[in-house]
């Protein structure tokens, strides 16, 4: 427990030790089983992670304690009083509040507006916005969590628009609060604030709960953590206790390792040949400078930089969706800046997009209709000129059981599934048009451990199996893990090349920041 | 100059003030579905129904207070009728809205044909007006000015007043503030427990309440008959308002201005002789204009990927014989 004053200590509700047990809770969705009695004990005054995969139950659970679901089977204690959740609102009259990964601000409102929608002030039947202004003031005093409370929404970053669904939640009176995957949309500065808000929670005597898959904040923020597997309660330990490895293991069941991928050279015949490539971002400036590189069969290049230098607009001109304004980018001899998209998919050439939701899946459509799209024409897919929907059912069912998607089945919407399941869909597609070239954008961004490592798997069999691959992340660690070459990207020009097997990622880092590759070579030695 | 003094004069402005007052009220209207996130088509039909039971309603009466009541209350009806199909079935509103006016035309004219044995309109003695309002005083104080406040009938001063009371409603009160947060992020609205099913009827009677006025003004207000198809685009009018105003009153006022303006000069431009047809096609080129002018920049996404990709589609056929001077250096 913490050391809170014995004022502080009154105002909470209950002696109870615990804030919130959940006991033996059971969650189905049709066969699937999101959760399977899982139990969590959350002590007053602890931050308390949740960990697991993607699809692992986590967000089912958060929801059910927050009343959005309701559980199967199973119980819910809430400051030792059992309490059946019915809806958001017994969950916040408890004493609970919830961050959701989504936030739901309204961006033509106030801040102040936005903190008190739904239990405005109002004197004489009108909104006081003057005391709304001065309360939200005085909770951002209090809490540390600086906003303006006059400025509209729609102008202001993301960290703060997470502030304000924190204050959102604290306005509530919530003494617990839970976060979900709150860090996904933060700098690392903003994150940084965020721990110190929440250590500034606990303690004042709240409880902080937080759901994430990002290893190195549960271990910097955490004083519990609990892991759930495929739905199930893995382990609930201190953290102190435990090593990042520890974490991983519990997770995904099995070691993990991200260490650089064995490889033999097998570098063949040059298969893109991208010369003098020029291309213009949305206001017309130059975006991409001047990039002149290629890719062999047999052989993954990265690019790497930080995100915003040219890579996107690379990626778009070779896929056919941006126009190149000078130079060529030739795949096996056809010209791809000449081409249509789909004449560029005819030429042998796959794309993972970097966003997929956009560019990657039509997510209200089932898993068999995207893992079909695009080659509708082709056997065993359509014959004759008509689909043929066992076919295509039997093809996403092998494709399903290969990439190890989890869904339900074929027609599982695309959209319900999580982060990495999603990848998985669009590279299910993408890895078996028996194209010549891939382009990977970004192939394990929001995706989670057990998930990269397959993902990283299934790159290099595509690597073995002699196709030439271009992977852009801007994950440093996933190209030193599978890149034979990487080429540095800085404001739309290519500052250098470094062999994958002799990278170093410092020498890396100076050519992000935008030295070039000799000086780069001078100021890291 | 002489020309010019005979057309623009204080008679132009009472006269552009007098043709805004039925647009701004159904546009005022229509901007409580707008703000909640509904396209409300059917605003048409609803000030059509409004305009005819306000009729029927004086001439059964003999009282004009209790017609206006009627025609709102018709105008209600088929903000209900929208409401439940649109919100309630999730019906697709462009369609839901389109038939509701096709009914609306039709009803009235058989409606016409049924009670009074007549086809075109309703003319009659027995048919009761709103009366103008005189303020007083203003003679005095405005000279030749006074007609510009005084003498309106009660619509007028309604559409008018409705503005800063939308502004200040929109602002600073509960429901408004709900609207608004409905139709702009109802994922908001339902994560704080507001019921976005009920803020969208409670927007849609509104609009169907200010409809039905703007009905009545039409057929007891300066004239005293209801013709077929009464509203002749009014409510497509106000529509087209609506969507380049975002439903924002201010801007539902400075719309409705313009068009009322374009219909009052073309009235004034009749007294030239110039062609009826042509001129009475004013109003609506305005409308065409303006439309295209405020809306260029906000074209839907789906039109500027479209022609974006067509104009990809261009450059990539006459490239060959451009690369040579267009290096981005």
């Amino acid at each position: 427990m913490s050391d809170t004053s014995p004022a502080k200590r009154q105002e909470t509700t209950s002696p109870a030790e615990n804030a919130v047990e959940l006991i033996d809770i059971t969650k189905r969705f049709g066969a699937f089983v999101a959760n399977e009695r899982v139990n969590l004990r959350v002590k007053r005054g602890e931050i308390h992670a949740i960990i697991g995969e993607n699809g692992a139950g986590k967000t089912t659970l958060m929801n059910i304690l927050f009343g959005l679901l309701q559980p199967d089977e199973g119980r819910i204690v809430l400051n030792g009083r059992e309490t059946i959740v019915t809806d958001p609102a017994t969950a916040i009259d408890a004493g609970l509040g919830m961050v959701h990964q989504h936030f739901k601000l309204v961006p033509s409102l106030s801040v102040a507006d936005n903190v008190f929608l739904g239990m405005e002030i109002r004197r004489n039947g009108l909104i006081d916005q003057a005391a709304q202004i001065e309360k939200t003031r005085e909770l951002s005093e209090r809490f540390g969590l600086k906003v303006e409370p006059q400025e509209r929404v729609s102008l202001l970053s993301v960290g703060i628009e997470q502030r304000i669904e924190i204050l959102k939640v604290l306005a509530r009176g919530a003494r617990t609060i839970i976060l979900d995957e709150p860090t996904a949309v933060l700098t690392p500065q903003e994150s940084r604030e965020l721990f110190q808000t929440l250590r500034g929670f606990v303690a004042d005597g709240m409880t902080v709960i937080f759901i994430s898959h990002h290893l190195e904040e549960v271990m910097e923020v955490s004083d519990t953590v609990t892991v759930l597997r495929h739905g199930k309660h893995v382990a609930t330990r201190p953290t102190a206790e435990l090593t990042k490895d520890d974490l991983v293991r519990m997770m995904v069941g099995r070691n993990v390792s991200f260490d650089r991928r064995r490889r033999t050279k097998t570098a063949g015949e040059v298969v893109l040949d991208v010369k003098n490539l020029w291309a213009r971002d949305e206001r017309r400036l130059p975006a991409l400078r001047d990039a002149s590189f290629t890719v062999r069969a047999g052989e993954i290049v990265g690019i790497a930089g930080v995100a915003g230098n040219g890579q996107t607009e690379l990626a778009e001109v070779l896929a056919g969706l941006r126009p190149a304004s000078h130079g060529s980018a030739m795949l096996k001899g056809r010209d791809l800046t000449a081409l249509t998209p789909a004449a560029i998919r005819d030429a042998g050439f796959a794309h993972v997009p970097g966003d997929r939701m956009v560019r990657g899946v039509d997510g209200s459509a089932s898993i068999s209709s995207n893992l079909l799209m695009g080659r509708q024409f082709k056997a065993p897919w359509s014959r004759n000129g008509v689909l043929d929907w066992d076919g295509v059912a039997k093809q996403a069912v092998e494709m399903i059981k290969r990439f190890d998607i989890r869904a339900r089945g074929p027609e599982d919407t695309v959209k319900r599934l999580s982060g990495g399941n999603i990848q998985k869909v669009v590279l299910a597609r993408e890895f078996t048009n028996d194209a010549d070239f891939l382009l990977i954008d970004q192939p394990t961004r929001g995706v989670d451990i057990g998930a990269q490592e397959s993902i990283h798997d299934e790159i290099m069999r595509q690597r073995a199996a002699g196709r030439a691959v271009l992977v852009i992340s801007v994950q440093l660690d996933e190209l030193l893990t599978l890149a034979d070459r990487i080429l540095v990207m800085f404001n739309g020009r290519i500052m250098g090349e470094v062999e994958g097997d002799s990278a170093d990622s410092e020498r890396i880092g100076m050519m992000m920041a935008g030295l070039n590759a000799s000086a780069a070579s001078e100021v890291a030695a | 100059m002489e020309i010019l003094d005979k057309l623009l004069n204080v008679a132009l402005l009472v006269a552009t003030l007098r043709t805004t007052a039925p647009i701004l009220l159904v546009a005022l209207g229509g901007s409580f579905t707008t703000k909640a996130g509904i396209f409300n088509i059917g605003l048409e039909g609803q000030m059509l129904v409004g305009a005819f039971f306000a009729v029927l309603g004086s001439i059964w009466s003999g009282s004009a207070l209790i017609g206006v009541a009627c025609g709102v209350v018709a105008a209600l009806v088929f903000a209900l009728a929208f409401a439940v199909l649109v919100v309630s079935f999730r019906a697709n509103e462009v369609v839901v809205g389109l038939a509701l006016n096709i009914l609306a035309g039709g009803m009235t004219i058989s409606l016409m044909k049924a009670i009074f044995g007549t086809r075109g309109s309703i003319v009659g003695q027995k048919i009761v007006g709103l009366p103008k309002v005189q303020i007083p005083g203003a003679r005095d104080l405005l000279g030749s000015w006074a007609p510009l406040v005084s003498g309106y009938t009660p619509m007028v001063y309604v559409a008018f007043v409705a503005v800063p009371f939308l502004v200040l409603f929109y602002k600073r009160t509960r429901l408004g503030l709900y609207i608004r947060v409905v139709g702009e992020k109802p994922e908001a609205a339902e994560a704080l427990g507001i019921s976005i099913t009920r803020v969208r009827y409670t927007a849609s009677l509104l609009c169907g309440l200010l409809a039905g006025l703007a009905g009545a003004h039409l057929s007891l207000g300066y004239i005293t008959m209801f013709t077929e198809n009464m509203s002749s685009g009014r409510g497509f009018m106000a529509v087209a308002i609506l969507i380049f105003s975002a439903g924002d009153p201010l801007k539902v006022l400075a719309g409705c201005l313009l068009f009322g303006f374009a219909d009052a000069f073309s009235l004034r431009l009749q007294t030239f002789g110039f062609p009826s047809y042509l001129i009475l096609a004013v109003p609506y080129l305005v409308a065409l204009v303006a439309l295209f002018a405020l809306s260029y920049r906000s074209r839907p996404r789906i039109i500027r990927e479209t022609l974006e990709s067509m104009k990809k589609m261009l450059s990539v056929e006459t490239k060959p014989a451009e690369t040579g001077n267009n290096l981005p250096r």
